[in-house]
């Protein structure tokens, strides 16, 4: 019989104390390293509806839907597990400072439907034009732009109007009260066609 | 005595372009090769002219799965020399390292496919489990362990953490002592030396007019790298050495892929070292109309992009040539002469993909009898049996 040399019996026997290299998923669960690139997750709060990860994901797995029936006109906003690639290039263009979207570390993303599971969705208020009910953009984002230019947002009626509509010192009734389509309608949130119409127009 | 031909593919699922051999063979000795290619069009280059230059990269990466930072590389290349404009330093080291990375993970995937197919399955074991320890790098480095979406023209998408570095370099140190002993008990084995020596020679003139890329060139004693003959990243800031041999059979092939990856190794921890700091991109909106080409050298050899723009900002045309392209022919150099047991091994040793293995079928002269890959892998391993029994090597 050929005996095993020095080294091979100290790789055998370090083999049965320590087991096999190959991990035992999946009755141990895998936890990857912090930094991998898992399924993107949306965080409600910090998201503001504004569709650049729509716009840049390279393979169309962010989409967005918008429910203006109702009284409470809102986006839906999906991502579709499927399709990702885990790119993080929706991360990387986020407006709210790259926290809205975030790539977690889940991988396990397997689902039995694909019409019903494939997809996480979040909801936005989305912010209307009173006149036209055209949609403007999600009122997160309206907010957001006028924190971030300041006394610039005073140029802007309908970006002047909504900051003080979340802070409650516009009186709905006197505002709802002015329906004559013309000079007074300015004080409304208007999308850009109704107020050029509204600033423009002999009415 | 009647001659019959030999059908091999015509699908080659893990390289850049699905191929079809005809060997003619002459009882056992093959006699002359026939290559086809172009089975599988998955219209890459249009898909990526649909794409934005920033969202191209990704269609790119897919290309292939282990060449995921080579043809990126060479694409973010054209597109910047279109412009033209120099990347970041620390982008070009976050670059250099990605790609050496992937390097390594790619030599040890075919080293030890290349073990298994000569019936050295605890060199495949070995080899591959070393292979994971790079993944993990990559993974800790990039996200992911293929697929590492970091390049983009201009720069890259993710910056290094520094605090991941110390993990890093263990891993990688730690893949150092095995591969010694492998390297040892590989390159000194008798048996490997009356395998692979001699067979599937490619001379160093056949080489160059063959145009042969990457390590199938230096084993044939060409130095020709992109990484030396044009540097680009950090490799003209790094000292490390080409790896040339002058043989130009399997086992130099071999020789020149093992000892690339200690190279690979220490151009990885030098650029570790050095990592300078600064901006990793250029943010770079517009692309102005005119034509870039970008070269890499990826672990098969020299990757070629060209990329028009016409002002937009998605790629009027994008050419892609891979290593695979050119290595091909050479086929014609080699093979011719040797035997249906090695031809699987000569046929794998210019590119990590073994996959046409698996889609290989054998037919007699009469069409009835049949060989998958199994039975090619089979009369390989029984080669080295019967060499290692003649040696006396139990």
């Amino acid at each position: 019989m050929k005996l095993p040399k020095a080294r091979e019996l100290v790789e055998a026997i370090k083999a049965l104390i320590t087991g096999p290299y190959t991990s035992k998923f999946p009755y141990k669960p895998h936890v990857p390293y912090s930094s991998f690139r898992g399924q993107p997750k949306y965080d409600p709060d910090k998201c503001v509806g504004c569709l650049a990860c729509e716009q840049v994901c390279p393979v169309e797995a962010i989409g967005h839907q918008d429910v203006t029936e109702g009284d409470e006109p809102k986006r839906i906003m999906f991502h579709y597990t499927d399709t990702c690639i885990f790119c993080g290039t929706c991360e990387l263009a986020c407006i709210a400072d790259n926290q809205g979207i975030k790539l977690s570390n889940d991988w396990e993303l397997s689902f039995f439907d694909r019409k019903a599971e494939s997809f996480e969705t979040i909801e936005k208020e989305l912010q209307l034009c009173e006149m036209c009910g055209e949609v403007i953009a999600c009122k997160d984002h309206l907010r957001w732009i006028v924190e971030r230019i300041g006394e610039l947002a005073f140029s802007s009626p309908t970006l002047y109007y909504s900051k003080l509509r979340e802070l409650g010192v516009v009186d709905e009734n006197i505002v709802s009260a002015l329906r004559d389509s013309g000079r007074s309608d300015r004080f409304k949130i208007l999308c850009a066609r109704c107020r050029r119409e509204t600033t423009l127009t002999t009415k | 005595m009647a001659r019959s031909v030999i059908p091999i593919g015509p699908w080659h699922p893990l390289q850049e372009e699905p191929e079809f051999f005809s060997l003619t063979v002459d009882g056992e000795t093959v006699v002359d090769i026939d290559v086809s290619i172009g089975y599988n069009h998955r219209g890459i280059e249009k898909l990526s002219e649909r794409k934005s230059f920033d969202q191209s990269s990704f269609v790119i990466e897919r290309i292939c799965g282990i060449c995921s930072t080579s043809h990126p590389f060479a694409y973010t290349r054209a597109v910047e020399d279109i412009i033209p404009v120099e990347v970041p330093d620390r982008a070009k080291y976050i670059r250099t390292i990605v790609a050496e990375l992937e390097r390594i993970h790619s030599h040890l995937l075919w080293f030890g496919l290349a073990g298994h197919f000569l019936g050295y399955n605890t060199v495949y074991h070995w080899v591959w489990k070393l292979r994971e320890e790079i993944l993990d790098v990559c993974e800790i480095l990039t996200g992911n362990r293929n697929n590492y979406a970091i390049f983009k023209p201009g720069g890259v998408r993710r910056d290094f953490k520094p605090d991941d570095f110390p993990l890093v370099l263990k891993k990688i140190d730690g893949i150092i002592p095995t591969l010694n002993r492998l390297k040892k008990a590989v390159l000194d084995d008798p048996v490997l030396h009356a395998r692979l020596k001699g067979i599937g020679i490619l001379t160093k003139e056949e080489a160059i007019d063959y145009c042969a890329l990457g390590p199938t060139s230096r084993a044939s004693g060409v130095a020709r790298d992109v990484r030396k003959d044009a540097p680009y990243g950090a490799y003209d800031r790094i000292d490390w050495d080409m790896i040339v041999t002058e043989n130009g059979d399997v086992f130099d092939k071999v020789v020149v892929r093992v000892l690339e990856v200690y190279e690979s190794i220490k151009i990885i921890k030098a650029c570790i070292r050095d990592l300078p700091g600064g901006e990793i991109d250029l943010n770079i909106k517009d692309i102005p109309p005119g034509e870039g080409i970008g070269a890499h050298e990826a672990p098969r050899g020299e990757t070629f992009h060209y990329v028009r723009s016409d002002g937009t900002n998605r790629p009027a045309r994008h050419k892609v040539r891979a290593p695979t392209f050119m290595n091909l022919p050479t086929y014609k150099a080699t093979v011719i002469g040797e035997t249906i047991s090695d031809a699987t091994i000569i046929l794998a040793a210019i590119d990590p993909c073994y996959c046409c293995t698996e889609r290989m079928a054998v037919r007699d002269v009469k069409g009835k009898k049949m060989y998958g890959g199994q039975d090619l892998v089979r009369l390989s391993q029984e080669k080295t049996a019967k060499i290692k029994r003649e040696m006396g090597i139990p």
